[in-house]
């Protein structure tokens, strides 16, 4: 039961949708998913990228070198702070002590903004640490608002979330997975982290155009893009991080530049980690494609 | 329950227990069949965890092989499965698990090497801490020195192993082969801290084992040196004490010292 329906009509409404009114996130250019293997090359030269996602629960700990470095990098760069965990779509109770650790190394970070993923990782105290899908319904969306709201007012600051690939759907499902994304901004005031790969792999996993799922995006809300690599499995893709952009990818790249006009756009690499300078050339690639699709204004 | 709840707890008992009840929620796609879709979210689950453990215990990894390695760890997956939204917990209670679960438990040197490992990993991540300097020990009068306490560095632990495992550690370490392992007549007493950003371990004596625990639970230096003479001659205490506390200092173990109420 939503909490508000049992409160008096004024603060029900009140307590109901609110849309988060945050001023949207500034453009920070092109950007890489920051990884331990990079540490050294990155602090000890002067790589172009512009800025740096960092995955939240790699720092979320006591000390030592890991947010060491991340104060060091910190210092040089924008930084946004990606998480895998806050199992946003979870009907468990949310976890606080996570969300709290979440907030303090934001405290600390001070980053552009938050992310996490529209998913769920567990239930009745376990966790699966997946990114697993939900089915579109409109229980699942008042629901997933509901906890939006609720994150967003713990963090005092809007979210950004991601959509997810997914490998199954749900038959009870009762509307598309743009359809849901929009209305889970619209309703809560949350940003869209658009996976341009995730929407690739979903896309062909369950037999859609992704340029429907493309243009059934508001342009207005998306602030990041992520681009990555996946592993073809003939009748599926698994989106697995370790491969280099694939041309398809590249070309749904153009179309979302297209589409949402200039968005701070990264490389994600989580497995099979290359040599930086092999990452260098695809935030290059992210750059020359954007200043050749967009108005020169666009992306200084 | 509501319907998402209920869902969700198929869908986890689907990945969990192999039930398959939440199939019939799931859909073909055009080119594939919902059980190998739903399997790919049922393999993944075990393969990031025992992934998760390879990068945990990279020397226990090598010393049983990819083949017993994979096997134990998704015993432990089956057996302990996480609780904690950081993966990076996830192996805490391996050395337990191998200690007590066979096969495993009778090779009593794997639980030890767990254990050696998870030290290390928890110092590297450890709370930060001030690291007291020989500088600071200049201070203290004379007649305070009795009465010191020491607080020790928050990257610091001990650790009792009953069995070869530090030095199969170090053979490891070094791509040597390891020496057998053996059942030790006497645990041997490792302190393991972060020197900077490095974790590192050493094998204490008994009788300074004895005192770094001791100092640990707030005991005064001066009581420590009356304790250290019922492990050795008593004539050479203070010295042998002090040497000690040189060490620790010089090697960043101390996070405080202060004169004891």
């Amino acid at each position: 039961m939503n909490v508000a329906s049992r409160l008096p009509d004024s603060a029900a409404a009140a307590l109901a949708d609110r849309p988060a009114t945050s001023a949207k996130p500034p453009f920070l250019g092109f950007g890489l998913g920051l990884r331990h293997q990079h540490y050294d090359e990155i602090l000890g030269g002067n790589p172009p990228i512009d800025w740096f996602e960092v995955i939240s629960e790699n720092y979320m700990l006591p000390g030592g070198q890991p947010l060491r470095t991340l104060d060091r990098i910190c210092e040089r760069y924008p930084v946004v702070m990606h998480g895998v965990s806050m199992s946003i779509a979870s009907t468990a109770p949310p976890n606080f002590e996570y969300l709290q650790a979440l907030k303090d190394l934001a405290g600390r970070v001070e980053p552009k903004w938050v992310s996490d993923h529209l998913c769920w990782t567990g239930v009745h105290g376990k966790n699966l640490h997946d990114l697993l899908p939900i089915p579109y319904t409109k229980e699942a969306l008042d629901h997933v608002v509901s906890r939006v709201q609720l994150v967003q007012d713990f963090l005092g600051r809007a979210i950004a979330l991601e959509n997810v690939s997914t490998y199954v759907q749900f038959n009870n499902s009762e509307m598309t997975e743009w359809e849901f994304l929009s209305e889970l901004s619209r309703r809560s005031g949350c940003w869209l982290l658009f996976d341009v790969n995730n929407v690739y792999v979903s896309a062909f996993n369950h037999g859609y155009d992704p340029m429907t799922f493309l243009n059934g995006i508001p342009a207005d809300r998306v602030v990041q893009f992520h681009m990555a690599g996946h592993s073809h499995m003939g009748t599926h893709i698994i989106d697995t991080h370790d491969h280099p952009v694939c041309d398809d990818v590249w070309e749904l790249y153009a179309a979302a530049l297209k589409r949402f006009g200039r968005v701070s756009t990264m490389i994600e690499r989580d497995d099979n980690i290359p040599p930086l300078d092999e990452l260098v050339a695809e935030i290059a690639r992210t750059r020359e494609m954007a200043e050749k699709i967009l108005p020169a204004k666009q992306t200084e | 329950m509501s319907d998402f709840a209920r869902q969700q707890a198929e869908f986890q008992r689907g990945i969990l227990d192999g039930d398959d009840t939440v199939l019939s929620e799931i859909l073909d796609s055009p080119r594939e069949k919902r059980e190998t879709l739903f399997g790919v979210y049922r393999y993944a689950y075990g393969s990031r965890l025992v992934e998760a453990m390879r990068n945990d215990h990279e020397l226990l990894h090598l010393y049983l092989g990819d083949e017993m390695f994979d096997e134990m760890g998704h015993a432990y997956v089956k057996a302990r499965p996480s609780a904690h939204p950081n993966l990076r917990w996830f192996s805490q209670g391996l050395p337990a698990f191998l200690k007590s679960t066979e096969p495993y438990a009778t090779h009593i040197e794997l639980s030890d090497l767990a254990a050696l490992e998870k030290a290390l990993n928890d110092a590297f991540d450890a709370a930060e801490g001030r690291v007291v300097e020989l500088n600071d020990m200049t201070g203290f009068a004379p007649e305070a020195w009795s009465g010191l306490k020491f607080q020790p560095h928050p990257s610091a632990s001990r650790l009792d192993l009953a069995t070869s495992a530090s030095a199969i550690w170090l053979a490891l370490k070094n791509d040597e082969t390891p020496p057998d392992a053996v059942a030790l007549e006497q645990p041997a007493h490792l302190l393991i801290w972060r020197q900077d950003v490095t974790p590192m371990f050493r094998e204490l004596p008994a009788e300074e084992a004895m005192m770094w625990d001791e100092a640990a639970n707030g005991i005064p230096f001066g009581v420590l040196c009356e304790m250290l003479a019922t492990y050795d001659d008593p004539d050479s205490t203070a010295g042998r004490g002090a040497g000690y506390l040189h060490g620790w200092i010089t090697a960043g173990l101390l996070t405080d010292v202060s004169v004891g109420s």
